[in-house]
This record gives structure tokens, sequence and C-alpha cells, in this order.
């Protein structure tokens, strides 16, 4: 559908310290909606799957590439189906779920607070950020023998550090945001005699919310990455798990039976945001 | 003279440059605007305009002196100073409603009465029909238009405004200073006008103080002696020119000092 542009942050709203080109702008949307862009992307978004699904299945069946690779299509949907009738698959993917949602939660609620703590302390923010910004080049899985250490192979290990991966790209937004807040609302906020907590409540974060939307969004992302990386290496259930066990033991068509349901919830997780976020920025995109 | 409005005594405001100066924005201004009128500061940039309304509106401490705002002392945001800034101050993420309620609300006015005054004040300024739109919607003049009803709606006794006008374009300019000259003789606040545009400050108000360069004092203090009830035909007048004349005499070498100032400090 709509698309969020990941780019450096133009010159103006550069980062306190210039630095992190991680930083997801604010979506903008130039030009107001044509009736029907929905439509036509419903549509499109349709065809390419069809597409897809038709170029596997052909592929398969002329054997462009082993079926002990990539089985047909028409065998994963089955055992898909199949599956979704099975308890396993429920337990796997409401553990996976489960995972996911503790720490976006936790994850999100602990970037927007150290965001807010880097915007107002902000030599805080100055020590921290060359960390944070180097913390997401580092595939944060590897730390996965500490963690097994800390808390044995639990739903914990998987948690604490998808929590911390969706955790980083939240507070890095949620502090560009606020810092590149118009002044102008700020002395609004003084001359109206806000208190601090309406201050920051009513104008400081509404105001930066693009940002911290679009942190949310990619918070969602290394949560899932996360969380499927995490039971690949550490877990005993859970879909990540599955699908490495299932590919160790050449249970090729249900592997990919689960790989489409790993899809499957990105989807949900990605719907999901979307509206949530259509929700946060009622208005604004109207311009 | 009638009822005091704003009381100005001895106020300086002076500051520290990182460079290891002080720099005297504002000094030894001494003056009174009686309640109920309106008075125009006009000024070179740099002169310390923005910094007096600051202190006046009680966001900035003065270094020395005071101001009094109906005979009480000014000690910090206070809801009888309505505020209207230069840039574009309504708040995105809400309707053109919801932002003349806004300050209203942070200020606790009761529900019944927040919905009645909202009502009234868009009214005012002629945004009926927008009440659900979101200001990104709006042009530059209608926005500034909400803010000034925003801050109407506080139901100030004081009305400072730093270059309200000065982001528009020239039309809307002077529409909107046609409108506002309209709803102060409704309202009858006492009103500190900040503006660069002589024209403007002439239309606009009673009383006109010119101000200098830095240092910021104010050297000239003109009466406007135009009728009431004047249009912008007004400035074809005899009279009008007469105090343009005067008012330029007076700013015409602090803005070539400032000018100068601004070219060799950079």
């Amino acid at each position: 559908m709509t698309k969020t542009t990941v780019q450096a942050a133009p010159g103006a709203q550069r980062p306190p310290n210039g630095g992190s080109r991680r930083i997801v702008t604010p979506r903008t949307r130039i030009g107001r909606r044509v009736p029907g862009t929905g439509l036509i992307s419903t549509a499109s978004t349709l065809g390419l799957l069809l597409l897809a699904g038709l170029v596997w299945q052909l592929g398969s069946i002329a054997q462009w590439w082993s079926v002990a690779t990539l089985p047909p299509f028409t065998q994963v949907r089955s055992e898909l189906l199949r599956l979704l009738g099975t308890g396993e698959f429920w337990d796997d993917t409401g553990r996976t779920g489960m995972e996911i949602v503790l720490s976006l939660v936790a994850g999100t609620l602990l970037g927007l607070l150290a965001g807010i703590l880097f915007w107002k302390m902000p030599i805080v923010g100055r020590i921290l950020e060359p960390y944070l910004v180097s913390f997401y080049a580092v595939p944060l899985v590897l730390f996965y023998p500490v963690m097994i250490v800390i808390t044995g192979i639990t739903p914990w290990s998987v948690i604490i550090l998808a929590t911390v991966m969706a955790a980083i790209p939240m507070a890095l937004n949620t502090w560009v945001g606020l810092a590149t807040l118009r002044p102008v609302y700020l002395k609004l906020a003084r001359s109206l005699g806000c208190t601090r907590r309406q201050t920051m409540l009513q104008v400081a974060l509404p105001g930066a919310a693009p940002y911290i939307v679009a942190g949310l969004r990619l918070a969602a992302g290394y949560a899932l990455i996360g969380a499927i990386a995490m039971e690949f290496t550490t877990a005993s259930a859970g879909l990540g798990f599955r699908i490495r066990y299932l590919y160790e033991s050449f249970e090729t068509p249900t592997m990919f039976a689960y790989v489409l349901a790993v899809l499957g919830l990105s989807f949900l997780l990605t719907l999901l945001l979307a509206l949530a976020e259509k929700r946060m920025l009622k208005g604004r995109n109207e311009r | 003279m009638g009822q005091p409005g704003i009381k100005i005594s001895d106020l300086a405001v002076r500051f520290d440059t990182p460079a290891g100066d002080t720099v005297t924005a504002v000094e030894g201004i001494n003056h009174e605007i009686e309640a109920h009128k309106f008075v125009s500061i006009v000024g070179p940039s740099g002169c310390g305009k923005s910094t007096l309304l600051n202190v006046v509106a009680g966001l900035q401490r003065p270094t020395s002196g005071s101001v009094e705002i109906e005979g009480a002392p000014v000690t910090g945001p206070n809801r009888r100073i309505g505020l209207v800034f230069q840039e574009d101050s309504t708040l995105p993420w809400k309707t053109v409603e919801e932002n003349v309620a806004f300050g209203m609300h942070i200020q606790s006015v009761p529900k019944e009465q927040q919905r009645r005054r909202t009502r009234e004040m868009i009214d005012l300024v002629g945004l009926n029909g927008f009440q659900k739109v979101h200001p990104p919607m709006l042009s530059g003049g209608m926005r500034q238009r909400v803010a000034l009803a925003r801050t109407l709606a506080q139901q100030p006794s004081v009305l400072l405004m730093d270059e309200p006008f000065a982001a528009l374009d020239q039309q809307t300019r002077l529409l909107l200073g046609a409108e506002l000259r309209r709803i102060w003789r409704q309202t009858k606040q006492t009103v500190l006008f900040v503006t660069h545009d002589l024209s403007e400050a002439i239309l606009m108000s009673q009383q006109v103080w010119v101000m200098s360069y830095r240092p910021g004092r104010i050297i000239d203090v003109v009466d406007v002696d135009l009728p009431d009830e004047r249009d912008t035909s007004v400035v074809s007048t005899h009279e009008f020119n007469e105090l343009q004349n005067r008012i330029w005499a007076s700013l015409q070498q602090e803005a070539m000092r400032g000018f100068v100032a601004e070219a060799t400090a950079s």
C-alpha cells in the first residue's frame, strides 16, 4: 500500500549530533490520494502474489530446481492446511506470537522512555548515541550463549533479545522526533502555562508522532526478526525452532508451510501497525 | 490617563554570549500603555523587539526592571496575557475546533464554556465551516486566524503579537490586519503589536513606539491621530504620509546602524 521511506533525514532534521543514518523519516505524501488508489494497490498486490505462486508452482513442476529443495506450491499449501488442524502448529504460533507481542510492547515502551530521557538530558543522549547507532549493525543474536547462561532455554532469552532489538530504533526515532520539534510548539506550551506533564503529553509527543510511528514500524520488524532468529538458535518451541528442526530432518514441505506461516504473521503485524498508524496520524497526511 | 494596561519600568535585558561578551538587548524602557489601547513597536531587525515582548509575556526574565499588567507584576506566563506568534503555531494533529479550544483546555475552563467560546471565536475570525478541518489543509492566513482565535478564546486582557502577519503575503496581510482591527474594536484588549512594517504599524495602532538598534531603547513615541474607523484608503492621506515620514526619520538612522553592525559582525 503505502511506503515508508528509509533514508537519511533531510538536512534540517538531522539528529542532534548529526550522525545516525538509520533514522526513518516520517512519511510525507505529496499531493492528495487519488480515489481508487486503494483498489489499484489491492489488485496489484493480489496480482503479484498470484504471479509468484504461479512461478513457484511451474518452476517446481518443470524441475527448474529440485523438488527436494523447494516443493511445489500446492504441496506446501496442503501441508499448511493440514498443519492448521494440529495442536502443535498453534502452540508454536501462539508462543512466537506471544514473544513478538511482549517484546514489541516492552521494546516500544522502553524505547519511548529512553528517547524522552535522551531529549530531556542531552548529555546522556550524546554519550549513548554512538553505541545505540552501532548496535543496529550488530547481529544481537550473537549474544545467545550469554542469554542461555542468564535465562536458560526459555522464552525469556528470546523475549529479552527481541525487546532490546525493538527498543533501539524506537529510542532513536523518539529522540529525533522530540529534538526536531518546532520550537514554537514548546513556546506555545510555555505561554499557555502548560505543566511539564501537559507539555509532554499534549504537545511534545503528539508533535513527534510521525517519527514515533516510524520508529514503531521499525521496532515491529526488529522484534519479529529477533524472535524468529533467537528461536532458530536457542529455543525449544516456536515457529523459528520448528523451521530449523524440520529443515534438519528433511521435512521440506512442512518446513515451507511454517515459513508461509511466518510470512502470514508478519503480514498481519504490518496490517495492524498500518491501522494503528492511520489512527495516530489522523488528519496529518491531508496536506 | 485611564486604567493602566501594561506598565514597563526601567527594563533592561542583557545576556552573555558564548564569546564572553555581554550583549544588551533592551535597556531603559520606561513606558506605559493605557488599558484598551493598541500600540505598535517598530524597529530595525535585531533591535530586541521580540525580547521585549517575551519579557512582557513572562517568558523571559528581565535583567533589571519590571513589567506590570493591570497593576500586578508579571512573574511568569499568565492567563491574562495572550500571545500570538509569527510562526504558524497551530497544532496539526488537532482540528481547528480543538486548536481554538486548546488554551482553554490547558487552563481547565469548564467544558460548556469551552464549547460556547470556541463557537464564538470561530465565528469572530471567520472560520465557520472549517471546525472539523485539520490545519495542514488551511492556508497560512487561515492558520493564523486559528491561532488568533485560540488566543482570544482565553479572554486575555492583554494581547501581545510578535509580527503575526510577517510570514503572510501582502494581500492576506492587509485583509487580516483589517480583521484584527475590527476584532479589537469589538473586544478592546490592550494590544502590543510588534512589526517591522511602518504602514502596518500606523494603520493598526493608536500609538507607535520606535525602537533603536541594539541596545534597544524607545527613541520616539508617535501618536496616531487618524480616525478610529479607518480602512486601507487612509494610506493615501496627507496625515498618513506625515506620520510615516516622521517615523521613518527616527528609524532610518537606526536601521542603517543595525545594517552596518550586522554586516561587519558576519
